[in-house]
């Protein structure tokens, strides 16, 4: 007699599991679900954007770990998980690009939609479950955006909640509710992070269940180019055909997002939330069309762009399977469809153009991006110290210079400016010993942006001469501050002229360090302008070979520490603008 | 059978198979691995630094009386993560000076069992734990109850004005040894 072989004990685990759970029956039924007319890439456009919201979701999970929603917070700990935390910039890098890939991706499978007829009758209530879907992921990048509270991210949720506040009757309502008060707080960011990290995963994943269930409930729609007998004779199961083509465009979709983490250098952060500055704000690339929409709106009109155009083109998509009766599922047969699916595009992509163009164009516009971007790496910098609990914007605290300017305003700032408009007692520091500070000096020492606010009895009267003259004489006095770019030729006229006697600046003032014992009526012009000398003037104005007995200004050796002094030193020689010579060089 | 498909295909659908299992794995753990070391993060790195100075505690040598413990916070500025506080309580230590010429000592209010605020019985002349009753002389000694180890001291110093400065440090819980963390 023939035993049959006992089934191994592994075996009987499985079964025993199975016969509890079901649970590889049902993954068996996933896997063996028929694709008509065969697996493509066309078809793995849907399971890829459900992968990528996968991705979405360990990546957003991952970084709740770490980031802390307030408006004193967000910031901060987005800059930490940045810059300091072990694999933060690719997590987030990922989590960034990756929703702007699983829009791109959801668009492309709306596209695929349309062109297959996947819409029509009986699947109506699964193409309104998708654009559901749509629009869920559109929150969810409105309220993640706004997140990090920066500049980027603070000022677009600016204008969205102003355009939510216009709308008629409930409007003021809905943004109150929306922004947690009558103004931008905690509650704002705290709101914004509770609907991306609960309301919206908990409708994404009923809705995804749902559009799932009804697709497999429906079937696929076969492609409208193959006749009856072909899509059954091509026909495969799920596993493995359609699942690697998911697979390997999945795969390529994070490899795409990867690279753009790589060569972006991460998610990227803008300076922190700043209600203060004039952001020139624009919207998430996505809502850009919308933004130029609105360019051709104005005033009372602008609700058109805003609430009523979108309005319209949104109810016309989601009625498509009740306007497009028709039987054919060729996309050639349903004008209608079709026609409104290209036009979109065209006017999508032709908005996206425009705007981009004139942005490119407006030199005013990068100059400011640039600088942002500058902006924004000083603060990531600065906040490897710690940020203060006062929020984001007081990084700039942690900067050496602000401590700087404290301490200016405290001690100096009562007599001198720094505006380029005039001090209360003493010069004004704006572009201080540049080459038109100097020849305007020379023109009028006594003018209220020099020293004529000290009020001196006996002061500096005004150099006369050609503006050649004056020129090269300024020249002379550059030179001393230890500037790079002096120019040659000047200081060669000024010698063959003997110009600093000839107008009678040796009288009071000397500039070589051996006529010391020559005019000392005025400050020595000798290194004037250099930190050093700066420093001896902060340190003790009245001294012999500076202003002597006529010094206004109280010497603060002793009140303030050598390290202070020469702090304020360097601020001040730094008030200098880098003259485009300079900043060649 | 449920699909029309031809019988030579049999081998490639088992390459397919293998090939679409393994992809998905792979993006499996391509994703898992770099998630996993970005939550170990405080493993690598520690995540709050309180610094190492000394920190003035407000009270000088001659107000901690010989026999009477006195309890005083230390304030100092704390690196929590992103945000740096420059002052915030980072903790608190018991002064004690056992007779009149012997120095200050600190100890900190930490018990080194689990953590719970050690406070100071008077009547017994004993520091006691609240949570589970471990007893310790003024020299931190434990007398009786769980504890593994003695009251944790703290580095003194004493600067010009006689005002006490203090080293504030946390050590591990539940060890015989005092280790710092």
């Amino acid at each position: 007699m023939i035993f049959p072989p006992r089934p191994s004990k592994i075996d009987q685990f499985k079964a025993w599991l199975e016969d509890r759970t079901g649970l590889g029956g049902a993954l068996a039924s996933l896997m063996n679900q028929p694709v008509p007319g065969g697996a493509s890439l066309w078809r793995a456009l849907g399971m890829v954007a459900a992968l990528l919201v996968g991705l979405e979701f360990v990546t957003g999970v991952l970084l709740a770990f770490y980031y802390a929603p307030s408006a004193a917070t967000a910031w901060a700990s987005t800059a930490f998980i940045e810059d300091q935390l072990w694999f933060g910039s690719l997590i987030r890098g990922v989590h960034s690009f990756g929703s702007i890939a699983l829009i791109v991706v959801s668009g492309l499978h709306l596209v695929q939609v349309v062109l297959f007829g996947a819409y029509k009758r009986p699947r109506e209530a699964n193409w309104i479950a998708g654009l559901l879907l749509l629009l869920v992921l559109l929150g969810f990048a409105l309220s993640g955006y706004g997140l990090p509270w920066d500049q980027a991210g603070y000022w677009a949720k600016f204008v969205e909640t102003s355009i939510l506040s216009t709308t008629p009757v409930v409007g003021p309502m809905l943004e109150a509710i929306v922004q947690g008060g009558s103004r931008y707080g905690h509650y704002t960011v705290i709101h914004f992070y509770a609907v991306h990290v609960f309301i919206l995963p908990a409708a994404l994943a009923l809705l995804l269940t749902l559009h799932i269930y009804w697709a497999r409930r429906h079937k696929l729609t076969p492609p409208w180019w193959m006749d009856p007998a072909t899509v059954s004779r091509r026909t495969e199961p799920y596993f493995p055909g359609q699942a690697l083509r998911d697979l390997s465009l999945f795969a390529f979709a994070l490899a795409v997002v990867v690279v753009f983490v790589v060569v972006k250098k991460g998610a990227g952060l803008e300076p922190p939330a700043d209600p203060a500055s004039n952001y020139m704000a624009r919207p998430e690339w996505y809502a850009i069309p919308l933004y130029q929409l609105r360019m051709y709106f104005e005033g009372p009109l602008e609700i058109v762009a805003t609430m009523i155009i979108p309005g319209i083109v949104g109810a016309l998509v989601f009625a498509l399977p009740f306007l497009d009766r028709s039987h054919s599922l060729s996309p050639w047969k349903r004008p209608l469809a079709t026609g409104g699916l290209v036009a979109a595009l065209v006017i999508t992509a032709v908005l996206t153009t425009l705007s981009v163009r004139k942005d490119r164009a407006d030199v005013a516009f990068q100059k400011h991006r640039a600088e942002v971007a500058l902006e924004g790496l000083r603060a990531r910098d600065l906040a490897k110290r710690g940020v203060l609990p006062t929020g984001g914007i007081d990084v700039f605290k942690n900067d050496p210079q602000f401590e700087v300017l404290s301490l200016y305003k405290e001690k100096c700032g009562n007599c001198h400016g720094l505006t380029g408009q005039g001090g209360d007692e003493g010069p004004d520091f704006a572009d201080y010993n540049s080459r038109s500070w100097i020849v305007s000096f020379l023109k009028d020492p006594q003018g209220p942006l020099f020293m004529g606010p000290a009020k001196k009895k006996k002061g500096m009267k005004p150099v006369e001469g050609t503006d050649e003259e004056l020129a090269a004489l300024a020249e002379v006095v550059y030179a001393q501050t230890g500037a790079k770019d002096v120019k040659p030729e000047l200081l060669k006229k000024a010698k063959d002229s003997d110009l600093f006697s000839e107008k009678d600046c040796d009288s009071c003032h000397y500039i070589d360090e051996g006529d010391k014992d020559l005019g000392n009526a005025g400050p020595s012009l000798f290194q004037r302008g250099t930190i050093d000398y700066v420093v001896r003037v902060i340190e003790a104005p009245d001294h012999e070979t500076l202003y002597g007995e006529k010094a206004k200004m109280p010497g603060f050796k002793g009140k303030l520490t050598p390290e202070q002094i020469r702090l304020l030193a360097e601020f001040i020689v730094g008030m200098k603008k880098p003259s485009a010579t300079a900043a060649a060089n | 059978m449920l699909y029309d498909a031809p019988a030579n295909t049999d081998q490639r659908r088992g390459f397919l198979r293998s090939v679409t299992t393994w992809l998905g794995g792979l993006l499996g753990a391509v994703v898992t691995l770099p998630g996993l070391a970005f939550l170990a993060h405080p493993l690598r790195k520690d995540t709050v630094d309180a610094g190492k100075d000394p920190l003035d505690v407000g009270a000088t040598a001659t107000q901690v009386k010989p026999g009477q413990p006195v309890m005083v916070d230390v304030r100092g500025e704390l690196k929590d993560a992103w945000m740096r506080t420059p002052d915030v309580k980072l903790g608190a230590c018991w002064l004690v000076r056992e007779k009149e010429q012997d120095p200050v000592k600190a100890f900190s209010t930490v018990c080194p069992h689990l953590g719970c605020g050690v406070d100071w019985a008077p009547e017994k002349k004993q520091f006691v734990c609240p949570c589970h009753d471990s007893y310790f002389d003024l020299q931190g000694k434990v007398l009786t109850g769980p504890s593994p180890r003695g009251l944790d001291e703290l580095d003194v110093k004493v600067n010009e004005g006689g005002r006490l400065k203090v080293a504030y440090r946390r050590f591990r819980l539940g060890t015989a040894k005092k280790e710092e963390v």
